[in-house]
């Protein structure tokens, strides 16, 4: 019984924890999809 | 009169010269190499006028110089910073190696004393990358993540310096202040084509000018990605299958400079890029930064004195337009992310 109250604890602590990290994480996707562009004038402004 | 020494003629320092002989506003350039044959040859082969010098081990400078550019290897470049600052001549070098680089920095009491300027870092990375981060400051309201690599190095002693740094331990900035990391963290990083998607390894080289021209930023790391090496066969035999197929990005240098941070509420990130020779990369941002540094270039950045990194000391948006007149065109990376 006390090793199964453990497991919930820790799962809940997992969940908690993940769920915080899921919503204040900052998301690393940099763009990988499209092309150079040559920096013009307009850039250089 | 405006004259220039360039210091060092290997193939970064000659092309330094060539920039500087083409810019209008600097009317002597000086080339300085260990031996006066060398310094010759190369003042022979610029032809414009470009005047030979030897270099002493004691810095001994010509007369009437209004700033020095150094492509020197790393070893010889805190001496020769040293005789300028007593000079009170602007300095400029191209380095990439981390201590000669914050022994630079460390000179910058002795500048502001001397009211003169020296410029760590005047590459590729560090050097236009780090421009190119500032750059994207015009873009984004805050910065907090860096992450910049270069591939491609100009000649022995910088493919020298590069290997070094791959043996040095890691330095990463890590809120707020600089880390040592275990994990060299080889990954693939994609560069402009033709160099195209190069494995590139942590290294420490320009981590602490990056943080210093970015405040406020959480993580900087910087990556070092070099050709493979040539491979040799016996005379008579020939190379395994494959083998014979010439890389295409033989010779090209990039930097890549992914830059984190937000705009409005909105997490946002630019990537910018640049892929040209190495030495001409370099030796053309060596060249520009000491055109600017002999008033040549007033337009650049403002005039000051102490020791910085060149994206402190510049102004990214003129600097990046004056690099691009004379061929080294910087590149955006539009697209979208797919997860």
């Amino acid at each position: 019984m006390k090793g199964y109250q453990r497991g919930l604890l820790v799962a809940g602590i997992a969940i908690a924890v993940s769920a915080v990290v899921r919503i204040r994480g900052q998301g690393r996707v940099p763009p990988t999809s499209g092309g150079w562009r040559e920096l013009q004038g307009p850039d250089f402004r | 009169m405006t004259s220039v020494l360039v210091a060092g003629l290997g193939e970064t320092g000659v092309r330094a010269a060539r920039q500087l002989l083409d810019t209008p506003g600097i009317d002597r350039v000086v080339v300085a190499a260990r031996t006066e044959a060398r310094a010759r040859e190369v003042a022979a082969a610029l032809d414009d006028g470009a005047e030979a010098w030897a270099l002493g081990a004691s810095g001994e400078f010509p007369p009437g110089i209004d700033a020095v550019a150094s492509a020197v290897p790393a070893a010889a470049d805190l001496v020769l910073a040293r005789a300028a600052v007593e000079r009170g001549i602007p300095f400029a070098s191209v380095t990439d190696d981390r201590e000669v680089t914050s022994g630079l920095i460390a000179l910058d009491a002795a500048a502001r004393e001397r009211g003169t300027r020296i410029v760590a870092g005047c590459g590729l990375a560090p050097g236009l990358a780090d421009v190119l981060v500032r750059h994207a400051a015009g873009v984004l309201d805050s910065i907090d993540e860096i992450h910049v690599a270069r591939f491609g190095v100009a000649g022995p002693a910088c493919a020298a310096a590069a290997r070094r740094a791959q043996r040095e331990p890691v330095i990463e900035w890590y809120g707020g202040a600089a880390a040592s990391v275990r994990n060299r963290g080889a990954e693939l990083v994609w560069f402009p084509d033709p160099v195209g998607a190069r494995e590139c390894e942590l290294v420490g080289t320009g981590v602490d000018l990056l943080a210093a021209a970015t405040p406020g930023v959480e993580r900087v790391t910087a990556r070092l990605g070099m050709p493979a090496p040539r491979r040799l066969t016996a005379p008579g035999f020939r190379a395994v299958a494959g083998s014979r197929r010439r890389d295409p990005a033989v010779g090209f240098g990039a930097v890549r400079a992914e830059i984190w941070g937000w705009r409005g509420r909105e997490r946002a990130t630019v990537v910018y890029g640049v892929i040209e020779r190495t030495s001409i990369a370099a030796g053309t941002v060596l060249g520009v930064a000491t055109a600017w540094l002999a008033g040549a270039l007033p337009d650049l950045g403002a005039s000051g004195s102490g020791a910085s990194g060149l994206a402190t000391a510049v102004e990214p948006a003129p600097f990046l337009a004056e690099l691009a007149r004379r061929g080294v065109k910087a590149a955006v990376f539009e697209g979208v992310a797919v997860a």
